[in-house]
């Protein structure tokens, strides 16, 4: 295939989703064709973004000009290592937490709408990354955050249908703010593409309007993110949500805003702008302090881990701040570890709270005795979570604070290790509530559903060790991966070349 | 691109009254808030309309518009924005409503009250900080 034929395929993991789910929506009847159809969908893709990570890294990026419009004019796609990397990340969360659905409840019982939901979000998700313009960024975000709405309420009781309004309003307040920021960038720059955007950007270093654009789109993009003052919707709405889509929420949602940020300043706005850079870090530090302060002061697993999610984009959006090629290296490899890790701790609460009935730590317990398994899974990933050797979390919280101190930053290398042993104390907290404690009066309710919801969490331990004890091959990616984000130059040259290659009429 | 005062006091106007609005306690005077604060926004790109000359924009021959023609752009922009406004506003009407549903009573007050009223109560006893 040409290499024209194969841009499509940067399409791909936005149209098949959207497809997929509105074949589901055919078939109103939950049943097991449909599970059938929807596992094989995201297997699929998860094989497609796998094979993109290692031929982008091979051949350069994918670049697909939607109906054939010359890049400043028409949306343009552009599937780079990064990108590939999400799109893996992504569709492999999305498997596992739909497995873990399966797992969950018998057929009968499954919402008729949880699925074709999924994979809605799914598509927005996939659409953010591998979106090459800010306008349909806009529209990725406003189809993500639709379905994640539809999806908070779709299940939630009539005492838990609160939690949604926070977020909505929230995200309404971000959505007419990035609106006005597409306005104000097309007025400054004449244009919305990312190429276009890094040719007209350098000649307005300095430009206090340009800095002004920048603050916007760190608030728009640090309130998806969940940054520090803007993270108050985040431990709200979580817990609310099913354990599967929970853990889908807490693994992939915030950290497209990270992606976004890693983008914009990363790419598109310039590298002058040291400023905000600092800004961007002590930011990241407050954050990092305020959510693991928050998830210490809890006492229900599905609110300490919602505070941790906080807590943990504190260090990616500080690595995005020291802003070296290094540390966007760093910020890449943790935001690997973190969504798999995340995401296995979320589906652990969820078997928690089916054998516990509850994730009131104060009346949780003896589940170390009834389900080692799930136990190992726990400690496997928490202790990742806190950073401990050699597990995935130790080589991203490592890189990072080299980083850090390579620049003289001692307060916030203090402050990240500050969170990291709160971290862990908060862990050991679930740990001794949940697993070590005595069985409460109630017998458990752990039956065969529950080990096989235990199971999808250690393929995720699998996954998650691999990352931590292969990490040289993970770095190795994630480095290509932030050399060609930080190549600002190289993106506007692969975008172009596309361009040319139309001139040519090799267009298939 | 010339006076767009006229816009700024407008777009700041929406904001405001907008975001008193949803500042509010009662569902209905959010709604209309939020409803405001989103056509703000689409004014925002509205006044951003300006003459195509000086831009990337996609009109062939721009040489040879009339001096008063507009960008075509952004109104493609602000018609995407304002379908998707109206899907969110679909969207927090039936919240509002559910809530209202719920707990019987259209306010804030009524969703962070600890007594709620109706079947809500027995499932108090789930366990909420």
């Amino acid at each position: 295939m040409s290499a024209t034929a194969l841009a499509n395929l940067a399409a791909l993991p936005v149209v098949a989703p959207i497809a997929a789910a509105l074949i589901l929506l055919l078939f109103p009847r939950p049943n097991l064709a449909r599970r059938v159809f929807a596992v094989v969908v995201l297997t699929a893709l998860l094989g497609l973004s796998l094979w993109m990570v290692a031929h982008v890294q091979a051949g350069g990026p994918l670049i697909l000009r939607v109906g054939g419009w010359l890049t400043p004019y028409g949306i343009v796609l552009v599937g780079d290592t990064l990108a590939a990397i999400m799109l893996c990340l992504s569709s492999f969360t999305a498997l596992a937490c739909v497995l873990y659905g399966f797992a969950e409840k018998p057929t009968a019982d499954e919402h008729p709408m949880r699925l074709p939901l999924m994979l809605l979000l799914l598509s927005g998700i996939d659409l953010s990354f591998v979106t090459g313009d800010l306008f349909n960024l806009f529209v990725a975000f406003e189809v993500m955050l639709l379905s994640s709405y539809a999806l908070l309420t779709l299940e939630a009781t009539a005492r838990e249908s609160r939690g949604a309004l926070p977020y909505l309003t929230l995200n309404l307040v971000g959505s007419a703010l990035f609106l006005a920021t597409c306005g104000f960038t097309y007025s400054l720059l004449g244009t919305l593409n990312f190429a276009e955007m890094i040719v007209r950007t350098d000649p307005l270093v300095g430009d206090v309007r340009l800095t002004v654009l920048a603050v916007l789109m760190l608030l728009v993009f640090g309130l998806k993110a969940g940054v520090f003052p803007l993270y108050y919707w985040l431990p709200g709405s979580y817990p609310i949500l099913p354990a599967p889509t929970a853990a889908f929420y807490a693994g992939m949602l915030t950290k497209v805003g990270v992606y976004v940020l890693l983008r914009l300043f990363g790419t598109v706005l310039p590298p002058e702008l040291t400023g905000l850079h600092t800004l961007i870090a002590w930011t990241a530090g407050l954050t990092m302090v305020i959510g693991v302060l928050g998830a210490v002061a809890q006492g229900r697993v599905q609110k300490i881990l919602s505070y941790h999610i906080v807590s943990q984009i504190g260090f990616m959006v500080l690595a995005i701040g020291l802003f070296t090629p290094f540390a966007f290296t760093a910020a890449i490899f943790y935001i690997i570890h973190h969504i798999i890790v995340k995401a296995a701790l979320f589906l652990v609460g969820g078997v928690i709270v089916r054998a516990n009935g509850t994730d009131d730590l104060d009346r949780t317990g003896g589940l170390w005795r009834a389900a080692p398994w799930l136990g190992i899974v726990f400690v496997i990933q928490a202790m990742s979570l806190a950073g401990l050797p050699p597990l995935s979390g130790f080589w991203g919280k490592l890189m990072i604070l080299q980083e850090g101190l390579g620049q003289g930053e001692w307060v916030l290398v203090g402050t990240a290790l500050l969170a990291s042993i709160l971290t862990l104390v908060s862990m050991l907290k679930i740990w001794l509530g949940a697993f070590w404690r005595g069985a409460p009066a109630e017998p458990l309710n752990y039956d065969g559903r529950a080990k096989r919801m235990t199971a999808v969490g250690l393929g995720m331990v699998a996954v998650s060790l691999v990352i931590g004890l292969g990490a040289e091959f993970f770095v190795k990616t994630a480095k290509h991966a932030a050399g060609e984000t930080l190549d600002r130059a190289g993106y506007v040259r692969t975008v172009k070349a596309a361009d040319a290659r139309i001139h040519e009429g090799k267009h298939p | 691109m010339t006076n767009q005062l006229e816009a700024a006091i407008l777009v700041f106007v929406l904001f405001t009254a907008g975001v008193y609005l949803s500042l509010s306690r009662r569902f209905l005077r959010i709604l209309f808030g939020f409803l405001l604060i989103s056509n703000a926004a689409n004014l925002v790109l509205i006044a951003i309309s300006g003459d195509p000359t000086r831009r990337l924009s996609a009109t062939v021959g721009a040489d040879g518009l009339p001096h008063n023609a507009v960008d075509p752009l952004p109104q493609a922009l602000i018609l995407t924005a304002i379908v998707i406004g109206f899907a969110v506003a679909a969207y927090l009407t039936v919240l509002l409503y559910r809530l209202y549903t719920d707990r019987g009573a259209a306010t804030m007050n009524s969703l962070y009250a600890d007594k709620a009223p109706g079947g809500a109560v027995a499932r108090q006893t789930e366990g909420d900080p």
